[in-house]
C-alpha cells in the first residue's frame, strides 16, 4: 500500500479544542452583545435622561415649583383638560415678571418675546416618539401624579428627563396601575409617597376610578 | 362567483360580474386579475437563496427600528394664548365651502389654528350632518401649493398697492364714461354680498355690462322650467314624502350641490319601515348613474329619445294630448310598470327630469306631475336673486369681437378653459385692452389676463352663500390667509373705490338689514349655527304650460351627452389629489376621463376598454380612451367635463381629454356627433379589478316576502379558541340598500386617516391606499345590468387570518375586537394581505409621504400616524375616535353611550348606510341591525366571524326590472 493512498489527516489534534472554543466564544460574544445592546438601549445616553438641553432662559423648576411652591397647573394649564399639558405662553411669565425682576438680563428673551409678539423657542425635554399618542388628561383624572413620569421636577435647577420614556416604562404601569396611583389631591404633589401598603391604597383608587383593567395594554390605546 | 341555490336561510346573492372583460372569459385576463396586485403577475420569480437572504436581513434590521433616539425638538408656546383655546384640543367652526357657487355647510375641525377635517353641519336643515366628496376634499384645496400666492401683472409678481393704483386709473376712466367698455364676467355664485356689490357697481357705472358663465351651473334648469311652467324656478323635490319616483334621465342621487339633500331624503323614504322597501324608483336613462343603480326598474334610453318616454309616460298616466310613443318592448314594459306605480300612488308619486335634458321632456313631466297631483312634492322656489340681466358667455364673445369691451373683470370663472371651443375665447381675451382675473389659482384664464388677483379659499374667507334649498350660511374664516390674498368682497370693494374695509365688515353690511334689531346677538348665533334664519319667500305657484316641441336634432349620428365629472366636477377640483384618486362611481376610474360608450356600440365599432376614439361634433373633435359602460343606451356617447387642463397645477395638468373643446354653444348638454376608432389604446387606472375576493354571494338581495322566513344560522365551528371580550365589542353594519356609491365615505376616510395619494401609475398596478373600497358589481346582461355598490372596509374578523399569518405579530386583536395594525413592528412581508380573504389591507410600496416642506402637511390629522415605506396599513375603525370617546367617558367615570363613537365613513355617509357601535349592547343601533332579516355576513363560509357585516339589498317582488 502506497503512502499516498492513506487518508490525509484533515484536522489537527487541536481542531476539536478550537471548535469548542469558537462555539463557546461565539455564544459568549453574541449573548454578551445582546446584553450590551439591551443595556445600551436602557442607558442614560440612549434614553437622554441625563441631558439638560440649552434653553433660551435658564428656567429653574426648583425655584418656581420647589421654593416658591407654584402649582404645576398654573403654567401647564392643559394637563387636566387636554392631551397636552402645554407650555405657558409668554403672558404667563409676565404675570409675575412684569412686577419682579423686571430688568434681569436673564429674562431679556421673555421681554423680547412679548415686545415682538414672537414665541420663545424652548427645547422640549419630555418628549415621546410621534407614534405614541399620550394624553395627560386621562392620566391625571385616574390618579397618575406628575411626579410619576416627570420625577422630582421641584428639585431640578435645570430641567432634564427624569425617567427613561421607554415602552417598558409605560407598560409597567399599564399592566398593573395599582401601586402607582395616588389620591386626587396629591396629583401635583412632588413629595407624595405611597404608604407602606401602596397596593391597598391603590386598590381603593382603582375601584373608585373604574380603571379598565386588561384593556390598557392593547396597541391602539397608545399607538394609531 | 355563482349564487348557491342550496343555501335557503340567508339572503341569497345573484351571479355577479364586475367588468366586461370578465364576461368574455379571456384566460390571460383571468391570470392578470388572479394576482393579488395585478402588476405582480408580470414580475419574475425570486430565487430561493435571494429570498432567504432578504428575509434574514430584514429580520435582523427589524429589531434596530426600536433604537431610534428621541431627539430634542423645539417647543413654541403662544405669546398670549387665545381665549378659549387649549393646546391639543380642536375647535369647531360652522362655515361653508362652495360647489358651483352653492353653499355646502360644514363644521370645520381646527387643530392649533389649522383646519384638518370638514363634515356636514348637523344643525343645517339641508345637509343635517352629512357630506359629499367635494365637502370632504375641500380642506386639501386650502393647502394646495399651486394656489396663486400674490397678485401678478403679466406674470410678474406685484403688490396690492400696485393693484390699487391700477384700479384708481380704471375707476377714473369709468367715471368719465359711466362704465362704458367695462364688462364683468361672473361664475355661478349665490353670495348675497357679491350680489350687493355687483349691484352697487352697476349703480355707480350704469353702462357696465354683467355676464355670467358657469360651465355647469344649474344646467338648463331656467330654460326648462320656463318651458314647463312659464317661469324660471328652482326645484327642490321632497323625496321624503314620495312612495314612487320616476326619473327621466335625472341623476338626482348623483354628484352635485343637490346630492346630499336628495340622498338623505331618498334614503329616509326608502327605509321608512324595517320590513319592506319604501320608496320605489323607476329610472329611464341614457348613461348609467347612481340613481339608475338604485332603481327598482331601469331602462336604457338614448338621450334623444328620453322625451318620447316622457310623452309615453304622460300617455300611460292619461295626460290629455299625449300620444303613445313608438317604443321598444323593454321600454314599453318599463313604461307600464312606472305608470302603474304612479297611478296607484297618486299624490305620493313624483316624476322628475334632468336639468340637462330637453324642453319637451320637462314639459311632459310637468303635465304628468300636475295630473298625478304631485305639484306639492316638487318644492318650487324662486331662484336666488343673482345679477340682474346678466348676459351669456356667447354674448360676451360677440361684444369683445365687436370691440365693445375695453376692460374685462373675470370673477371666479375660468372661461379660457371652460368656454366652448368654438368661441375661441383665448384669442378673444387678447383683444381686450385691460383684463383682471379674480380667482384662487393662476389658471388658464388667469394666465392670459393682464392682472391676476389671488383670492382666499373659502376656509380663509368672510363671505356668504346659499345652499340649494335657499338657506344662507355666513362663511367665516377658520384660518388667517397664509398667502398674500384677499377675499372676493375685498377686491370688489377695491373696484368700488372703498379703501381697505375689513373682510368681515363687508359681509356684516349685507346682513345688517336682514337681521334687523339686536344685530350683534343674531350675528353671533348665525355664525355659531352655520345658517341664517330667514323668512322664506312664498313658493311660486306652478302650473304646467302648454307642451313644447321636441328638440330639433339632426337624424344622423350618435347622441353625445356632456356630464360633470363625479370627482373633479367642472375641472375646478382638478388639482386636488384626494379627488383625482377617488374611483369614480360605476367606472371606478381614477386620474382621467373616458368616452363612455354602450356595449352595443363597442361591438359595432370593435372597441375594447381603453381604445382611443375620435369624437367629432360638427367640425371639432377630441380623442380619448373609450370605456364600455354596461347599461348605457346603445347610441349614446357620454363625455365628461373637467379634464384636459393645462394650468390647474402639478396634480391636475395634462390628465384626460378636454370635452369643452367640442361642446357646442347652443347645445351644451346634448348634441349629435360621430365616433371613430383610432388604432391606439391606453391602460386606464381603474380599480374595480383590484383587491378581488374569492367566493360567492358578495352582494345579496332579499324580497319582503322572504323576510321573517329565515332562521338565524349558528356560526360555523372554529378550531381557534374564542377570544374573551371587553365590555365593549365594536361592530359595523353596512346597508347595501342605502349605499349609492357616492364615495363620501372613502373621501372622509382619506381625510381622517392621513391616507396617502399614490398617483395614476401606482393605481394602475393596484397599489391605491384607500382603507375602504366601494366595490361595484353587476348582475344580468351587459346591455341592461343591475348594479350594486358594496363598501368594503376591514372586517375586523374575530378569527382573523391576517393575525395568524404575521411572522412578527404586527397585527393583533384588541379586547374590544378591533384588529390592530402596529406599524413599528411591521417588516413588510405582506403575508397578512395574502391571508386576508377580503383584501382590505394596503401596503406602502414606496414612501408616499409628502415632501417635508409641503403645505399639505397641515391637513394631516394629528391624531393619526403618517405611515412610511414598507408597512402595511388598513381600516382601524377610526381607533383615534374610539380612544377619544373612551377618555371622555372614563374622565366622567361612566360607560360609553351608543352613538358616542361615530367613524369618519359613518358620519360622512349621506344615506346613513354605515352604522357603527357596540354589539355587546343589545339595545344599540348596530345590534338591532344585526338582528334584521336582511343581515348577512360577507364570505361567511370562511369562518372568520367578521365584525363588519351587511344588510342585503331589497329586491322587488315582481322580479328584476
Amino acid at each position: 500500500m502506497r503512502s499516498g493512498d492513506r487518508m490525509t489527516q484533515i484536522f489537527t489534534p487541536a481542531a476539536d479544542t478550537w471548535l469548542r472554543l469558537f462555539m463557546v466564544g461565539g455564544l459568549a460574544l453574541s449573548s454578551g452583545g445582546l446584553v450590551g445592546l439591551i443595556g445600551f438601549a436602557h442607558s442614560a445616553y440612549e434614553t437622554s435622561t441625563d441631558v439638560r438641553p440649552h434653553q433660551p432662559v435658564p428656567f429653574s423648576h426648583k425655584h418656581h415649583a420647589g421654593e416658591l411652591g407654584i402649582d404645576c397647573r398654573y403654567c401647564h394649564t392643559g394637563a387636566e383638560t387636554s392631551p397636552q399639558a402645554g407650555l405657558p405662553p409668554t403672558a404667563t411669565c409676565m404675570t409675575c415678571h412684569s412686577q419682579i425682576w423686571t430688568n434681569a438680563t436673564m429674562l431679556a428673551p421673555i421681554r423680547k418675546s412679548l415686545a415682538d409678539d414672537k414665541p420663545i423657542i424652548w427645547t422640549r425635554v419630555a418628549k415621546l416618539p410621534d407614534y405614541v399618542f399620550f394624553r395627560h388628561d386621562i392620566h391625571i383624572a385616574k390618579g397618575v401624579g406628575c411626579e410619576t413620569c416627570h420625577g422630582r421636577i421641584d428639585a431640578m435647577p435645570l430641567t432634564y428627563r427624569a425617567k427613561a420614556f421607554t415602552m417598558e416604562f409605560c407598560l409597567d404601569c399599564h399592566r398593573d396601575p395599582v401601586p402607582h396611583l395616588r389620591p386626587k389631591d396629591h396629583i401635583a404633589d412632588m413629595t407624595w409617597q405611597a404608604g407602606t401598603d401602596a397596593s391597598a391604597s391603590g386598590e381603593k383608587i382603582t375601584a373608585h376610578e373604574g380603571i379598565r383593567f386588561g384593556q390598557l395594554t392593547h396597541c391602539y390605546v397608545c399607538h394609531r | 362567483m355563482r349564487g348557491d341555490a342550496t343555501r335557503p336561510n340567508t339572503p341569497r346573492g345573484p351571479a355577479l360580474w364586475s367588468s366586461v372583460e370578465e364576461l368574455s372569459g379571456d384566460p390571460a385576463f383571468e391570470a392578470w386579475v388572479n394576482a393579488e396586485y395585478p402588476a405582480a403577475a408580470t414580475l419574475g420569480p425570486t430565487a430561493r437563496r435571494t429570498f432567504l437572504k432578504l428575509m434574514g436581513a430584514s429580520f435582523a434590521l427589524a429589531g434596530l427600528t426600536g433604537c431610534e433616539k428621541s431627539p430634542f425638538v423645539a417647543a413654541l408656546p403662544y405669546v398670549e394664548q387665545p381665549q378659549g383655546s387649549t393646546a391639543g384640543v380642536p375647535k369647531y367652526y360652522a362655515t361653508a365651502v362652495t360647489l358651483e357657487g352653492y353653499a355646502q355647510p360644514v363644521i370645520a375641525t381646527v387643530y392649533s389654528g389649522r383646519p384638518t377635517k370638514l363634515d356636514g353641519n348637523p344643525d343645517h336643515p339641508m345637509v343635517q350632518g352629512r357630506s359629499d366628496v367635494f365637502m370632504q376634499a375641500a380642506v386639501l384645496g386650502l393647502y394646495d401649493p399651486d394656489r396663486a400666492q400674490a397678485p401678478t401683472h403679466r406674470g410678474e409678481p406685484v403688490t396690492w398697492n400696485d393693484v390699487q393704483h391700477q384700479v384708481e386709473l380704471l375707476r377714473a376712466r369709468w367715471s368719465q364714461s359711466e362704465g362704458e367698455g367695462l364688462a364683468m364676467l361672473l361664475g355661478h355664485s349665490t353670495s348675497p354680498t357679491l350680489t350687493r356689490q355687483i349691484a352697487a357697481l352697476v349703480t355707480e357705472f350704469p353702462k357696465a355690462r354683467i355676464y355670467e358663465h358657469a360651465a355647469i351651473g344649474d344646467g338648463r334648469r331656467p330654460d326648462l322650467t320656463t318651458a314647463a311652467y312659464g317661469q324660471p324656478v328652482q326645484l327642490h323635490a321632497s323625496f321624503e314624502d314620495c312612495d314612487v319616483v320616476v326619473s327621466l334621465d335625472d341623476d338626482f342621487l348623483g354628484v352635485g350641490p343637490q346630492q346630499v339633500a336628495n340622498a338623505r331624503a331618498w334614503s329616509a323614504a326608502r327605509h321608512r319601515s324595517a320590513d319592506k322597501p319604501g320608496l320605489a324608483l323607476y329610472v329611464a336613462e341614457a348613461v348609467p348613474s347612481a340613481t339608475g343603480a338604485m332603481a327598482e326598474a331601469r331602462v336604457a334610453v338614448d338621450a334623444s329619445r328620453v322625451w318620447l318616454m316622457a310623452r309615453g309616460l304622460a300617455h300611460a298616466c292619461g295626460v290629455a294630448g299625449a300620444e303613445a310613443a313608438d317604443v321598444s318592448p323593454a321600454e314599453q314594459r318599463w313604461l307600464e310598470r312606472a305608470a302603474d306605480a304612479c297611478r296607484s300612488a297618486r299624490g305620493r308619486a313624483l316624476v322628475t327630469s334632468s336639468h340637462f335634458g330637453s324642453d319637451a321632456t320637462a314639459s311632459w313631466v310637468a303635465r304628468t306631475n300636475a295630473l298625478l297631483g304631485a305639484n306639492a312634492l316638487i318644492g318650487a322656489a324662486k331662484p336666488a336673486p343673482g345679477a340682474a340681466n346678466a348676459g351669456a358667455l356667447s354674448e360676451l364673445a360677440r361684444d369683445i369681437g365687436s370691440g365693445a369691451v375695453d376692460t374685462l373683470v373675470i370673477i371666479e370663472a375660468n372661461p379660457a378653459y371652460t368656454a366652448p371651443g368654438e368661441l375661441g375665447f383665448k384669442d378673444l381675451l387678447q383683444k381686450v385692452r385691460s383684463s383682471l382675473h379674480l380667482g384662487t389659482h393662476r389658471d388658464e384664464t388667469g394666465d392670459l389676463c393682464e392682472w391676476q388677483l389671488p383670492l382666499t379659499h373659502a376656509l380663509e374667507s368672510w363671505s356668504d352663500a346659499r345652499s340649494v334649498d335657499g338657506t344662507a350660511t355666513i362663511v367665516q374664516p377658520t384660518i388667517a390667509p397664509f398667502y398674500d390674498v384677499r377675499t372676493v368682497h375685498q377686491v370688489m370693494a377695491l373696484l368700488l373705490g372703498q379703501l381697505d374695509p375689513t373682510p368681515e365688515t363687508l359681509v356684516r353690511d349685507t346682513w345688517r338689514a336682514t337681521l334687523g334689531d339686536d344685530f350683534e346677538t343674531k350675528w353671533t348665533s348665525c355664525l355659531r349655527d352655520g345658517h341664517v334664519p330667514e323668512q322664506k319667500s312664498p313658493a311660486p305657484s306652478i302650473e304646467a304650460a302648454a307642451t313644447a316641441v321636441a328638440p330639433p336634432f339632426p337624424d344622423d349620428g350618435l347622441d353625445i351627452v356632456f356630464r360633470p365629472d363625479p370627482t373633479v366636477w367642472d375641472g375646478s377640483f382638478a388639482n386636488n389629489g384626494w379627488l383625482q384618486e377617488l374611483p369614480k362611481p360605476l367606472t371606478t376610474l381614477t386620474w382621467s376621463n373616458v368616452v363612455s360608450i354602450s356595449p352595443a356600440l363597442a361591438k359595432l365599432k370593435r372597441l375594447a376598454n381603453g381604445d382611443h376614439v375620435k369624437v367629432t361634433i360638427r367640425d371639432r373633435s377630441i380623442t380619448g380612451p373609450a370605456w364600455i359602460l354596461p347599461g348605457q343606451a346603445a347610441n349614446t356617447v357620454a363625455l365628461s367635463l373637467g379634464y384636459g387642463r393645462s394650468k390647474a397645477g402639478r396634480v391636475g395638468d395634462g390628465l384626460g381629454y378636454n370635452a369643452y373643446d367640442v361642446r357646442p354653444v347652443d347645445q351644451p348638454w346634448q348634441t349629435r356627433g360621430s365616433l371613430h376608432k383610432l388604432g391606439t389604446s391606453e391602460t386606464l387606472a381603474v380599480t374595480q379589478l383590484h383587491h378581488r375576493m374569492e367566493g360567492f354571494d358578495f352582494v345579496r338581495e332579499v324580497t319582503a316576502a322572504e323576510i321573517g322566513h329565515q332562521k338565524a344560522e349558528a356560526p360555523q365551528p372554529s378550531l381557534y379558541p374564542a377570544k374573551p371580550s371587553a365590555p365593549n365589542a365594536w361592530g359595523m353594519v353596512i346597508d347595501l340598500d342605502s349605499c349609492i356609491g357616492c364615495n363620501a365615505c372613502v373621501a372622509a376616510c382619506t381625510a381622517e386617516n392621513n391616507v396617502p395619494v399614490v398617483g395614476s401609475a401606482e393605481v394602475k398596478v393596484g397599489r391605491e391606499m384607500h382603507w375602504l373600497r366601494i366595490a361595484r358589481y353587476y348582475t344580468g346582461e351587459v346591455e341592461e345590468p343591475r348594479s350594486f355598490f358594496q363598501p368594503v372596509p376591514c372586517m375586523h374578523c374575530e378569527q382573523a387570518p391576517c393575525e395568524m399569518g404575521c411572522p412578527v405579530h404586527a397585527t393583533t386583536h384588541s379586547p374590544e375586537g378591533v384588529n390592530q395594525m402596529v406599524y413599528n413592528r411591521c417588516i413588510g412581508t405582506r403575508t397578512c394581505s395574502s391571508y386576508c380573504p377580503y383584501k382590505v389591507r394596503r401596503f406602502n410600496f414606496f414612501d408616499y409621504r409628502l415632501a417635508s416642506d409641503a403645505p399639505e402637511h397641515a391637513a394631516h390629522n394629528p391624531d393619526v400616524t403618517v405611515r412610511s415605506r414598507g408597512v402595511m396599513e388598513k381600516c382601524t375603525y377610526c381607533t383615534q375616535r374610539i380612544e377619544a370617546a373612551h377618555v371622555a367617558a372614563d374622565k366622567e367615570n361612566r360607560p360609553l353611550r351608543d352613538g358616542e363613537i361615530v367613524t369618519a365613513c359613518q358620519s360622512a355617509c349621506p344615506t346613513r348606510a354605515i352604522v357603527f357601535g357596540d354589539i355587546n349592547d343589545p339595545a344599540s343601533d348596530v345590534s338591532r341591525l344585526r338582528r334584521d332579516g336582511r343581515h348577512y355576513v360577507l364570505l361567511e363560509e370562511q369562518g372568520t366571524r367578521p365584525r363588519t357585516t351587511y344588510l342585503a339589498r331589497w329586491k322587488s317582488a315582481e322580479g328584476q326590472g
